[in-house]
C-alpha cells in the first residue's frame, strides 16, 4: 500500500510539471490584446522567458498577473515594555487600488473623494511627513503606504526619531539633574517626527529601487488616473503589502507568549527576539579576559556607537549618526597603535564600540551592568576617564564640541578640566578646533550617559554639534554618504575609489588625530605628540568600505575566508537586528583587528589552534597574490579585539518590563513582500458567477431529460428494447 | 470577491463534466473503472509527451526564440498524436476485457457495450485533459489580481473555462466516433479524428487573439457533435420523437448519444 | 450497531450504560444516547424497556443541554475578553493567534 501511495505521489509530480506544456499548447500565451504604455516591453521579456524556461519555475499564470516588486524594504513591528511600534498587514496582505500622491492636494482624493476604497498611497519621499501620515492613519479609506525614496533627500531634513532620543534611558531623571530630564533644557534633535515610534495599522513599505517605482506610476498613470472628471473605470491598478507581524502589544506580552509556548506546546513558535548583538572592544595593551583587572590599573575608554535605524528594517545607512564617527575611532585606534612607546604608557586605553545604543543604549547598558557586576574584565573602579565620540561629521569651519555633565562638575571638574585641556592641545597643527559648550548644558544622547548613572566618572561627548543636532537625517534611510559630503569623481573604478582621499576623510583624519593625541596624554604620555597622526589613507579606505561598497579589496584582503560571503556592493546595514553578530559587527572587527593587531608568524594549524586570553587570533583571506588571478596570500592577525555580547540586561534578568533597562524586540513574520496588478470590476466578476451557474443547472436539466429520453432518442427499431441502463 | 471567479470559471469548464459524470457514470460501476483507467492512459500519453519537449528543448539551443516556438508547436503536435495513440490502445484493452465479461456474464451479452465505454472513455480523456490544463488558471484566479498588467486580455479566465468546456465535449465525441471507427475498421474516420484533434490543438496557438480561436473551436465542437450524434445511432427522427421532451441541448444530446446501443446491423 | 437487531434488554441496558457514562465529565455521551435513542424512546410502539429508556433519554438531554450553556457560555466570554485578560488570558490559552492581542 505504502508503495502504491508513493508511486502515486510521484506521478502526480510528474505529470505536474507536464501541465506546464499542456497549458502552453492549450491557453498560448503571445499576442496581445490591449497593449498599453510600459506593458509591451515587460511582456516581451516575459514571454520570451515563458517559452524558453518553460517548464522550470514559477507558475507562469501568475507571472501574468503579478509584477513583484522586488527592491523594498517594510516597516516592521517592534516593541518595548509598554508599546508596539511599526507597521503590520492583515494575515494574507492588504490590497488596495493606487493612488500616486506627489503633491499635498492630491491626498484628498485617497481621504473622501476616490469611489474605490481602500487605497494603497504611493507617496513621494518629500510628502512623507508627519502631518500627512497622521491624516492616513485616521483614515479607515487607507490599506497601505508606498513611498519612494526621495532623490535629492529633502532639502528641510528627515528625522523619524523623537526629538528627544533615548528618552528616559540617559542619566537624567527625577534624581539625577531633574532640571535636564526629558530634554527640558535642550531638545536634541528638532526635526525628529517620531514616526518611527507610531503605531500603524497598516503596512508601509518603502520603494528602494526608481525603476520599480516608475513601472508602478505607469500603471497608475494608465488604468487609475481621473481624466477630465471622470471616475476611472475598471480594471484598476492595484498593489498588495504583505508584512504579517506575529508578536503583538509589547515585550512583556510577546516574550510571556514566547516563553509560555516553549514551555508547553508541541510546536514551540517563538514570536518575538529581543534585539541583539555584540559590542567590539579592544585595549591598546592587552588584558587578560578570563581575569579582572587590578583595581590599581587604569584605563582610559573610548566608545562611539556603531549602529543607526530608520523607519524602514534593515534599512540603517547610519553615515553621521554612527560611521563618520566610528571611523574616526578606529582612525585614531590605528595611530595610537603606530605611536612609539605607546605600551610603556602607565594606562592603558580600551576602545569600545557600542552596539544597539539607538535603541535605549543596548549595548552600553550591558557592559556598564557586566563591569558592575564584575562579570567584565575591566571594572568601573578602572575607568579614569571617558571619552565618546558621538556624531562627527566635517563641518567647515572644522570645529567639534565637548560636551559635559553640568552635574559632575561639581566632584570632578579637575580631571574634566584635565580631558578638556588634553583635547584641546592636541589640536595643534591640526585644522581642528575644540570648543568647551555653556556649563549649564546637558549631556547629548550618548552612551558614557550609562555609565554615569553607575558611577561619577570624568568624561567628554565628542560632537560636530554644539547645541541640538547638525545632522538633518538622524536616523534615518537619508543619513547616507552624501549627508557627509562624501562624493567620488564619477570616472574613478571601485579600486581607485578605495583609495581616493576625499575632503571628508582628511577632515575626520584629523579628528582623529585630535583625539589619538588627546588619549596618549590622558594615559600618561608624557612624550611628544607630534608623532602621533592618523592616516587619511586608511580613513578614507574605511569610508568607502563602511558607506560605498563593503565588497572591495581591503576588506576582503582581512577577513576570514568562511566571512567573504558578506561583502557586497553596497554599504551594510547598521540597524542591530536579531542575529548576531550582523555584518557591520563583523566588518568593525576584523578593521579594528587589522588595525590594531600585528601579524603572527604563525602557520594556518597553529594560528586557528592558538586562542590565548590575551589575544585573538584570526586566519584571514590576506591580499591577491600577484603571481596569481585566483589564489590570495593568506596571513594571521594576532589582535586584543574581543566580543561582547550586547544584550540588554533586562533579558538577562527576565525583566520584560524593565524601565532601567532597554527592552525591544522584534516582531517575527514569515514573509515581508509587496506586488502590483490589476484587479477587476466587481460586476465582472459577478458576471462570471452567474454564467458558471447558469452553465452547472442547464448541464443538469438536459443530462437529466436526455438520460431520461435516451430510449427514444437513440433506439433504432429492432433494437428499441435493449438499452443498456 | 475572487471567490466568485474561481467558482464562476470552475462551472463553466467542468459543469457540464459534472453533470455527466453524476448522472450517467457514477451509478455503474463498471462505467466507473473505464472512467478512471482512461484518465491514467491520457496521463501516460501526457507523461511521454512532456518527456519528448523537455529532451528537446534540452538539446536544443535555448536562446533561440523562434527555434523554441517551433518546439512547443512540435510538442504540441507529438501530444496529440500520443494522446489518440493511447486512444486506441485503450480500445484494444477494452476489447479484451469486453471479451472476457461476455464470457462471464449469465445471458452471453456484455454488460457494457462498446459504444457505452466509447462514450465514457472519451468523457475520461476530456475530463483529465480539461483538468491538466486549466488548474494552474483556477487556482491564481481566486485572486486578488487578474490578468492584464501586462496587456493581456482581462477575459483570460472565463475564454480559458470556455475553452476546457469545449476541450471536455470534443474529447467526448472524438472518444465516440474513434471507438466505432475503430470497430467498423474505417481509417478514414480515424485520420478525420486527428485531424480534428490536431486542427484543436493548433487553434489554441491562435491565443490570446480569443476571437479567432474561441470561435471555430465552437463550431469545430458542434460538428464534432453532430457527427458523434449519428455515429452513435442518433437520426432526425429519433429527435423528433423525442418532442414532447421539449429539451434539444445539441452538445449532451450528441454525449447521451453515446450511451445507446447502436443498430445491430 | 444496528439497534434493530438487539433485543430490548441489550438496548435498555446500553442506554442506561450511555447515560451513567456521561456523569465521568463526558457530554458526547449523552449526545450520542440521545441522537441514538431517541427513535427507540419516543417514535417506536411501546414495549416494557421503553419507558426506562425514555428517562434515560430524557435525562440525557437535560444533562447535555447544561453542558451546551455551560461551554457555550464560557467559550464566548473566553472568545471576547482574552485579550482583556493579558497575563491570565495567556495561561489559559493553549494556542494563541499570532498578530492579535
Amino acid at each position: 500500500m505504502l508503495c502504491e501511495g508513493i508511486g502515486g505521489e510521484k506521478e502526480a509530480e510528474a505529470a505536474g510539471k507536464m501541465a506546464a506544456v499542456e497549458e502552453e499548447e492549450e491557453m498560448g500565451s503571445s499576442c496581445s490584446w490591449r497593449m498599453r504604455g510600459v506593458a509591451v516591453v515587460l511582456l516581451r521579456g516575459l514571454l520570451l522567458c515563458a517559452l524558453v524556461a518553460g517548464s522550470g519555475w514559477c507558475n507562469s499564470v501568475e507571472r501574468k498577473i503579478y509584477i513583484p516588486l522586488n527592491r523594498t524594504a517594510s516597516c516592521v513591528r517592534l516593541m518595548n515594555a509598554t508599546h508596539q511600534i511599526g507597521c503590520q498587514s492583515s494575515m494574507n496582505g492588504d490590497t488596495g487600488v493606487i493612488h500616486v500622491v506627489e503633491k499635498p492636494e492630491d491626498v484628498q482624493w485617497v481621504l473622501t473623494d476616490g469611489p474605490h476604497p481602500p487605497y494603497i498611497v504611493l507617496l513621494d519621499g518629500e510628502l512623507f511627513t508627519r502631518d500627512l501620515m497622521d491624516q492616513l492613519k485616521e483614515s479607515s479609506r487607507i490599506s497601505g503606504v508606498a513611498v519612494a525614496i526621495a532623490k535629492p533627500s529633502p532639502v528641510k531634513g528627515f528625522s523619524p526619531a523623537s526629538k528627544c532620543p533615548n528618552d528616559g534611558f540617559g542619566v537624567y531623571s527625577s534624581d539625577y539633574g531633574p532640571q535636564y530630564a526629558h530634554c527640558n533644557n535642550m531638545e536634541w534633535n528638532p526635526l525628529g517626527n517620531g514616526l518611527f515610534y507610531e503605531d500603524f495599522s497598516f503596512p508601509i513599505f518603502l520603494l528602494q529601487d526608481e525603476n520599480e517605482t516608475e513601472v508602478i506610476k505607469q500603471c497608475y498613470q494608465t488604468y487609475n488616473l481621473p481624466r477630465n472628471g471622470s471616475v476611472p473605470q475598471y480594471p484598476l491598478c492595484a498593489m498588495q503589502l504583505f508584512s504579517h507581524m506575529h508578536a503583538v502589544t509589547s515585550t512583556v506580552t510577546c516574550m510571556r507568549r514566547t516563553s509560555l509556548q516553549s514551555t508547553f506546546s508541541i510546536n514551540p513558535e517563538v514570536i518575538c527576539d529581543p534585539l541583539s548583538d555584540y559590542n567590539v572592544w579592544s585595549t591598546l595593551k592587552p588584558v587578560n579576559v578570563s581575569t579582572k583587572l587590578n583595581s590599581t590599573e587604569k584605563v582610559v575608554m573610548v566608545a562611539t556607537r556603531i549602529d543607526s535605524h530608520s523607519m524602514f528594517w534593515n534599512v540603517a545607512p547610519g553615515a553621521e549618526s554612527a560611521v563618520a564617527s566610528f571611523v574616526t575611532h578606529l582612525a585614531a585606534a590605528e595611530a595610537i597603535h603606530k605611536a612609539p612607546n605607546v605600551q610603556s604608557l602607565p594606562k592603558n586605553i580600551m576602545f569600545t564600540f557600542f552596539q544597539g545604543e539607538s535603541f535605549d543604549y543596548i549595548g552600553s547598558s550591558r557592559m556598564a551592568y557586566d563591569m558592575q557586576k564584575n562579570k567584565f574584565p575591566i571594572r568601573l573602579e578602572n575607568i579614569e576617564y571617558f571619552l565618546e565620540l558621538s556624531q562627527l561629521a566635517p563641518t567647515n569651519p572644522s570645529v567639534f564640541w565637548m560636551h559635559t555633565d553640568p552635574l559632575s562638575q561639581r566632584n570632578l571638574s579637575d580631571q574634566i578640566n584635565t580631558m578638556l585641556v588634553a583635547l584641546k592641545n592636541s589640536t595643534a597643527g591640526t585644522g581642528v578646533e575644540v570648543r568647551e559648550i555653556s556649563s549649564s548644558q546637558a549631556l547629548p544622547p550618548s552612551s558614557f550617559q550609562r555609565f554615569l548613572r553607575l558611577k561619577e566618572i570624568p568624561g567628554v561627548v565628542l560632537a560636530d554639534h554644539n547645541t541640538s543636532f547638525q545632522n538633518k537625517y538622524y536616523q534615518s534611510i537619508y543619513d547616507t554618504s552624501e549627508n557627509i559630503l562624501l562624493n567620488y569623481p564619477e570616472w574613478l573604478s571601485p579600486e581607485e575609489a578605495l583609495d581616493h582621499v576625499t575632503e571628508t576623510a582628511k577632515s575626520l583624519a584629523e579628528v582623529a588625530t585630535v583625539v589619538a593625541r588627546a588619549l596618549y596624554q590622558l594615559a600618561g604620555g608624557s612624550g611628544s605628540t607630534t608623532a602621533i597622526q592618523a592616516d587619511p589613507k586608511t580613513v578614507t579606505r574605511m569610508l568607502y568600505g563602511f558607506l560605498v561598497r563593503t565588497n572591495n579589496s581591503w576588506f576582503q584582503s582581512i577577513i576570514k575566508a568562511d566571512l567573504k560571503g558578506i561583502l557586497e556592493n553596497e554599504p551594510p546595514p547598521y540597524y542591530i537586528a536579531v542575529s548576531k553578530p550582523v555584518n557591520a559587527t563583523y566588518l568593525v572587527h576584523y578593521v579594528l583587528a587589522n588595525l590594531t593587531g600585528t601579524v603572527a608568524n604563525l602557520t594556518k594549524e597553529n594560528c586557528l589552534s592558538s586562542d590565548g586570553d590575551l589575544y585573538e587570533y584570526a586566519w584571514v583571506q590576506g591580499p591577491q597574490d600577484p603571481n596569481s588571478t585566483s589564489s590570495r596570500l593568506p596571513f594571521c592577525v594576532r589582535s586584543a579585539v574581543h566580543l561582547s555580547s550586547a544584550i540588554s540586561p533586562a533579558f538577562e534578568l527576565r525583566e520584560w518590563g524593565s524601565t532601567q533597562y532597554s527592552t525591544w524586540t522584534e516582531s517575527r513574520w514569515k514573509e515581508l513582500h509587496a506586488r502590483i496588478f490589476l484587479v477587476a470590476s466587481k460586476q465582472l466578476e459577478i458576471i462570471t458567477l452567474i454564467v458558471g451557474i447558469v452553465i452547472l443547472i442547464i448541464s443538469f436539466i438536459a443530462t437529466y431529460f436526455i438520460n431520461a429520453k435516451a430510449d427514444v432518442l437513440f433506439a433504432t427499431p429492432q433494437d428499441s428494447g435493449a438499452v443498456a441502463y | 470577491m475572487g471567490a466568485a471567479v474561481f467558482f464562476g470559471c470552475t462551472f463553466i469548464a467542468f459543469g457540464p463534466a459534472l453533470a455527466l459524470c453524476l448522472l450517467t457514470v457514477a451509478g455503474d460501476p463498471l462505467r466507473v473503472i473505464v472512467l478512471v483507467a482512461g484518465a491514467f492512459f491520457w496521463l501516460v500519453s501526457l507523461l511521454l509527451a512532456s518527456l519528448i519537449w523537455f529532451i528537446s528543448v534540452q538539446l536544443s539551443d535555448r536562446d533561440n526564440g523562434q527555434l523554441q516556438y517551433g518546439l512547443l508547436l512540435f510538442g504540441a503536435a507529438v501530444s496529440v498524436l500520443l494522446q489518440e495513440a493511447f486512444r486506441f490502445a485503450y480500445f484494444k484493452l477494452l476489447k479484451k476485457a469486453d471479451e472476457g465479461l461476455v464470457a462471464l456474464s449469465e445471458d452471453g451479452r456484455p454488460p457494457i457495450s462498446i459504444k457505452q465505454m466509447a462514450y465514457v472513455s472519451g468523457l475520461s480523456f476530456g475530463i483529465i485533459s480539461g483538468v491538466f490544463s486549466v488548474i494552474n488558471i483556477l487556482a491564481d484566479s481566486i485572486g486578488p489580481g487578474t490578468v492584464g498588467i501586462h496587456g493581456d486580455s482581462p477575459h483570460y479566465f472565463i475564454t480559458s473555462a470556455f475553452l476546457t468546456m469545449a476541450v471536455v465535449f470534443l474529447h467526448t465525441f472524438w472518444g465516440t466516433i474513434f471507438f466505432d471507427a475503430c470497430e467498423k475498421g474505417r481509417y478514414g474516420t480515424l485520420g478525420l479524428v486527428v485531424a480534428s484533434h490536431l486542427l484543436t490543438s493548433g487553434l489554441t496557438f491562435l491565443n490570446p487573439c480569443y476571437e479567432a480561436s474561441l470561435i471555430p473551436l465552437f463550431l469545430l465542437t458542434v460538428s464534432t457533435g453532430a457527427w458523434a450524434f449519428f455515429t452513435a445511432g442518433g437520426s432526425l427522427h429519433s429527435i423528433l420523437a423525442c418532442l414532447p421532451c421539449k429539451k434539444e441541448e445539441s452538445d449532451s444530446v450528441m454525449v447521451y448519444s453515446t450511451l445507446r446501443r447502436p443498430a445491430e446491423d | 450497531m444496528n439497534l434493530d437487531r438487539v433485543s430490548n434488554e441489550e438496548k435498555l441496558n446500553l442506554c442506561r450504560k450511555y447515560y451513567l457514562g456521561g456523569f465521568a465529565l463526558l457530554p458526547f455521551l449523552w449526545l450520542v444516547n440521545v441522537f441514538w435513542f431517541f427513535r427507540e424512546a419516543f417514535l417506536v410502539p411501546a414495549y416494557t424497556e421503553q419507558l426506562q429508556i425514555k428517562r434515560y433519554v430524557q435525562r440525557s438531554a437535560v444533562g447535555l443541554l447544561f453542558w451546551v450553556i455551560v461551554l457555550t457560555t464560557w467559550i464566548s466570554i473566553y472568545q471576547t475578553h482574552r485579550a482583556q485578560w493579558g497575563e491570565m488570558g495567556d495561561y489559559l490559552s493553549f494556542t494563541i493567534p499570532l498578530g492579535t492581542p
